[in-house]
């Protein structure tokens, strides 16, 4: 018995709120009644044994009293249970928000890296241009160079000819080297906006996930209500008459204004 | 006297109703008081809540990552306004909305329905029982508002019902004959005479008067005789609610305000009399156009049985005050606050969920 009042105790100490008398004057309290924990369980005690005594023979009293302690007990440990997996659904939570940080930043990175690498390729191309062009011209210049050497007045335009030529293969041979060059490119391009899209995937689905706990986050117990079954008018009510027909009346009004809105 | 009993109960959250549970361990009633400054709830496992009518959602990705929520409610969301933005989306009693469906008034229902939601939550739900919830919604709500409390409440609940306020409160304490209910809100003070029937609309009286009027009457006040004090209308409705008072001061107001960053003390006694006095007359109106317009042989009845109620009733004097003004120009009356002003319209509800057949509940789902 002892044991059962500790635990009864213990309960009563969990499901208890601490609150100031600010905090209740705000609510509207401005009293409270106090009562001490083994006067409450006094109290259980007292109404529980005086109920089963009234209605029940001595060996049948015992069984419920101890079959009622047992429930008792379950109901603590199912309660327990609920706070564990409140606390494993707050852990996933947190893995979850870190996962979507690392993401953030890893895409963020990724997306930094690809544009670097654009534009980095496009001034490297144009200068390695500008280079060749450089050199092609000189050398052609060369060569006709010595061509005129051997044979005056037709210099100018042996020279544009000659250009003309090489500039033709060269650009031809440009051509290829850029498709190559292109295809290899976009290729790293693909891949690397394929996985900023994996990402970006993973994120939302993460984040998808984190709502959902969110959401399950204060999921626990809750507190039972004292009702097991829909309750209703007690037909004893001095005014049982009157309330009914103002219920029906309630109900009628709600049914119109649901119907509508659903209509809608 | 106020004499309330609290249970103190577990202080345990609970989120709403998950919809693939199976519902066989019983049945939660709550009984909601959507107001303009409070919503509170009270349900059939022994909570009772009260939360300020407003939510916040945080303005960016920073900001929601410091708070580390997507919503906040109440208090909580007034003190971070900084960083949220902040939403209070109920007027005189109603729904924040336009006739057009514009931006704001989409953010205001939405924010409406979050805060449904959050009250339900309030009531700490187990998940494995049926939650049938009655709300008292102001008799002038307009169709599409009470549309979308029934939605909002909907996505929470198995069945809901709407009934008027006052008609709660004076359910609640069943005082169903002869009875004038006087609800004041924040938004709006909602008059009703009961006579044993469902109240109609020649039944109810509604004006602005309320507890927003008294704020800013006594901002004015504050404004005009206290030089340089700095305030914010959450600062005043704090004050008018630990002190506001009408008739004889029970006592010296002194209340601290900043002054060029320096925190300096004010006497605002005659601020906050005047300031609470602007509730009088039109309640004092209000009650003579229903008891004149009431059934002579029942007019004394109704005019002794005045109930007092809503988060403006707990303004220290005003039944005495109401009380004598209706001896000097109606010819008597007895007034009375209700015991648990910020929960009478809550307490209401629930009686009104409790007594409802099943077979109506049932209807509704």
């Amino acid at each position: 018995m002892t044991g059962f009042k500790e635990t009864l105790k213990d309960a009563l100490r969990q499901m208890a709120f601490r609150t100031s008398i600010d905090k209740l004057k705000k609510k509207g309290v401005h009293k409270v009644n106090v009562l001490g924990l083994d006067r409450i369980i006094a109290l259980v005690e007292a109404a529980v044994h005086k109920s089963l005594q009234s209605r029940l023979a001595g060996i049948e009293r015992d069984a419920v009293a101890e079959s009622t302690k047992a429930e008792f007990v379950r109901l603590l440990r199912s309660n327990e249970d609920l706070q564990r997996q409140k606390s494993e659904v707050e852990r996933a939570r947190e893995r979850a928000e870190q996962e979507i940080d690392r993401m953030r930043r890893e895409l963020n990175e990724k997306q930094q890296a690809l544009k670097l690498k654009l534009e980095q390729n496009a001034v490297e191309l144009a200068n390695r241009y500008d280079g060749e062009n450089a050199e092609i011209a000189r050398k052609v210049s060369a060569v006709v160079q010595s061509l005129a050497s051997d044979d005056d007045g037709s210099a100018g335009t042996v020279e544009e000819r000659l250009m003309a030529l090489i500039m033709d293969v060269i650009s031809g041979e440009r051509e290829k080297a850029e498709a190559a060059q292109r295809a290899l490119h976009d290729r790293e391009v693909v891949n690397l906006q394929r996985r900023i899209r994996k990402l970006n995937d993973t994120l939302s689905t993460t984040e998808q996930r984190l709502q959902q706990v969110s959401a399950q986050k204060d999921v626990d117990t809750g507190i039972s209500s004292i009702y097991r079954e829909v309750q209703g008018l007690d037909e004893s009510d001095a005014q049982a008459g009157k309330k009914k027909e103002l219920m029906a009346t309630i109900f009628q009004a709600n049914l119109k204004l649901q119907k509508r809105s659903r209509g809608a | 006297m106020e004499e309330q009993e609290k249970t103190m109960t577990e202080n345990e959250g609970n989120d709403a109703v998950d919809a693939g549970n199976k519902k066989d361990h019983g049945v939660l009633y709550i009984g909601m008081d959507l107001g303009t400054s409070r919503t509170s709830v009270s349900a059939s496992n022994g909570v009772r809540e009260t939360v300020y009518s407003a939510v916040g959602y945080p303005k960016d990705v920073v900001s929601r990552k410091l708070l580390k929520k997507s919503v906040l409610f109440g208090k909580e969301a007034f003190e971070k306004r900084m960083s949220v933005k902040l939403y209070k989306p109920l007027e005189k009693g109603v729904i924040k909305s336009g006739a057009d469906a514009d931006e704001e008034s989409k953010a205001n229902m939405k924010a409406a329905r979050d805060l449904i939601g959050e009250a339900i939550r309030l009531a700490k739900p187990r998940s494995d029982e049926l939650v049938y919830c009655v709300i008292g919604a102001p008799a002038e709500a307009s169709m599409k508002n009470r549309e979308a409390i029934i939605e909002a409440a909907r996505e929470h609940v198995d069945s809901v019902m709407l009934c008027s306020e006052p008609f709660a409160v004076a359910y609640g304490l069943d005082w169903l004959e002869d009875v004038l209910v006087c609800d004041i809100g924040a938004g709006t003070t909602d008059l009703c005479r009961m006579h044993g029937t469902m109240p109609e609309e020649t039944d109810q009286v509604m004006f602005e008067v309320a507890g927003d009027a008294v704020d800013a009457e006594l901002a004015k006040q504050i404004e005009a005789t206290c030089p340089g004090a700095q305030f914010t209308v959450q600062m005043v409705k704090e004050i008018k609610e630990r002190y506001g008072f009408v008739g004889e001061a029970p006592e010296r107001v002194t209340v601290e305000l900043p002054v060029d960053g320096k925190p300096t003390a004010f006497d605002l006694t005659d601020q906050l009399q005047k300031a609470c006095s602007v509730l009088i007359e039109p309640i004092l109106e209000g009650i003579k156009q229903l008891v004149a317009t009431f059934d002579p042989e029942f007019q004394q009845r109704l005019k002794n049985r005045v109930l007092l109620a809503g988060g403006g009733s707990m303004v220290k004097g005003l039944d005495s005050a109401v009380e004598k003004a209706m001896h000097e120009r109606l010819g008597g009356g007895k007034v009375i606050r209700i015991e648990e002003p910020i929960y009478g319209g809550s307490n209401g509800a629930l009686k009104i969920a409790h007594d409802m057949p099943e077979e109506f509940w049932e209807q509704l789902k």
